[in-house]
């Protein structure tokens, strides 16, 4: 992830600003910490590299409590609760797990800074499951299927027409006895 | 034949190689939040392909702590793994060091470790096994977020991929503070000898990808690998630059440590890790020449209390009799060239 504030190099040092109970996180250079540091801007600086005994459990535990700093309670989204798992974010924060797979969808706003201070990015480009990838070949096949459809339709080529309605009617078919 | 006691690439900077995905199975809460029947059902699921395909299961409920450190040892299972109380078991194909920890901090933890350098076949392997899993399951995925894990530190490939090197000459000279330094810029971590949290030892540091998300697994490894070469060659620079009166002093220590190795009466663990050190060392540098890197490899394992302990006859009493026990495996493993 870049420094925030010259954009170029990599940013290595973290720090929480914390003004009248508003916390703000920033991800900093050592270049621009170290400038920030000398004018005083910077009251805590915490450097997340150098600490060679254990970066990563330093990181990870970290991650939530000591750079971002938790929604206070009265943060709407302190309340939120997940359906599934019942979590709610500060449980996650606490304890830097999440708890269900669609936690990921009900906190993404809260996670998202997260993950992308982590990893840099919040876009997946590696490997995909079986299933999702036959899952999505078939839904961009409906697609394409759905738009020859109208193509028929609108040169009155009905014989044609009928096939497709047909073969879209099957993937269908398949489709809803695939999510029973 | 296990990874260990193998030779395999690079083998004078590199131990071994490991690489990890991290699965979850749609429908259950992330580990933390799984109860004891949730654990036990997708344990039971998962044997069904699992031992179809020549996995051997270890359930961990059912085996003596002693026997859970020696999985450990081993670098089967994490530490953390070991010593959790809800229902965690392994699934075991030793000959080719695939090994999966089912309930562990994700569902399935699957990974394969080999001797040297090999990152592309322990991916290989690892993959195989993700492979059958993933045509009995459905693993919880999003498309932007890619495969979902309990910590979001692992979210996109799931992929750890981890290389052990052994760097004396670096160590000696007080680089590895800069070298982690380094590391973490381009998204890579430097870790001890049993993972997370474990301090290092013996010189052996695993050097990791940190970032798992927005780079394909090919792309992980080829930058963990170009790191590990550059690490590896400022290594042997670093072992060529020893030269003179240093190097006399130098070759003095190895040559003793082998000395101790091979004739002292009683050896702690930490003592061994440092003789080991030293003898592997000496070995790189051709000042050793009658012990290998596949006898060192055997100690690794064979040498650390638990996996000491299963191997005797009698169960040692206390302190004395186990070192005693491991000065004498030292020698016999010694003593018998393979």
């Amino acid at each position: 992830m870049l420094c925030e504030k010259c954009k170029k190099r990599t940013a290595t040092v973290f720090y929480n600003e914390n003004i009248n109970g508003k916390t703000r996180a920033y991800s900093l250079c050592g270049e621009c910490a170290a400038k920030l540091r000398e004018k005083g801007d910077i009251q805590e600086i915490t450097s997340m590299i150098g600490s060679f005994a254990d970066p990563f459990s330093m990181l990870q535990h970290d991650l939530f409590s000591g750079f971002y700093g938790l929604p206070t309670s009265k943060n709407a989204s302190a309340e939120k609760k997940c359906p599934v798992c019942s979590s709610k974010y500060s449980d996650i924060a606490a304890s830097g797990k999440v708890g269900c797979p669609t936690c990921y969808e009900i906190f993404s706003d809260e996670l998202s800074r997260t993950i992308q201070s982590v990893h840099g990015t919040t876009v997946h480009i590696g490997s995909v499951p079986s299933r999702h990838r036959a899952q999505k070949a078939k839904a961009e096949k409906l697609k394409q299927l759905r738009r020859l459809l109208q193509e028929a339709v609108q040169a009155e080529n009905f014989e044609k027409a009928a096939a497709l309605r047909d073969e879209i009617r099957t993937l269908e078919s398949e489709e809803k006895k695939e999510a029973q | 034949m296990a990874w260990y006691n193998t030779l395999g690439k690079a083998s004078d900077t590199v131990i071994s190689t490991r690489v990890r995905l991290a699965r979850n199975i749609t429908g259950f809460p992330f580990s933390s939040r799984l109860d004891v029947s949730g654990a036990s059902e997708i344990i039971e699921k998962v044997s069904v392909p699992l031992e179809a395909s020549g996995f051997r299961k270890i359930n961990f409920t059912d085996i003596s702590p002693i026997m859970a450190t020696s999985y450990v040892e081993r670098h089967y299972v994490s530490p953390e793994f070991a010593t959790k109380e809800t229902p965690h078991a392994l699934f075991l194909q030793e000959q080719s060091g695939i090994a999966v920890m089912v309930c562990e901090e994700d569902h399935l933890r699957i990974q394969s470790i080999l001797s040297g350098l090999a990152l592309e076949d322990a991916y290989k392997n690892a993959l195989c096994a993700e492979k059958r899993l993933d045509e009995d399951f459905d693993f919880a995925y999003s498309e932007t977020l890619g495969y979902l894990t309990h910590c979001p530190t692992n979210l996109g490939t799931g992929m750890r991929a981890s290389v052990m090197m052994f760097l004396p000459a670096l160590t000696a000279g007080g680089y590895i503070g800069a070298l982690a330094t380094q590391l973490s810029k381009i998204g890579l971590t430097v870790r001890g000898l049993f993972g997370e949290g474990s301090g290092a030892s013996g010189c052996m540091y695993q050097i990791s990808n940190q970032i798992t998300l927005g780079l394909s697994e090919e792309e992980i490894l080829k930058k963990l690998k170009e790191a590990v070469l550059q690490i590896n060659e400022s290594e042997q620079k670093a072992r060529q630059a020893i030269t003179g009166d240093r190097l006399e002093h130098l070759t003095d220590r190895l040559l003793r440590s082998e000395g101790l190795l091979k004739y002292a009466h009683m050896i702690s663990s930490a003592e061994f890790i440092k003789l080991f050190a030293d003898v592997r060392f000496g070995i790189t540098l051709g000042v050793i020449s009658d012990v290998t890197y596949e006898q060192l490899g055997t100690l690794l394992v064979e040498a650390m209390p638990a996996t000491l302990t299963l191997g005797a006859e009698t169960t040692p009493k206390n302190e004395i009799a186990r070192d005693k026990l491991r000065a004498q495996k030292i020698q016999a493993v010694l003593q018998n060239k393979q």
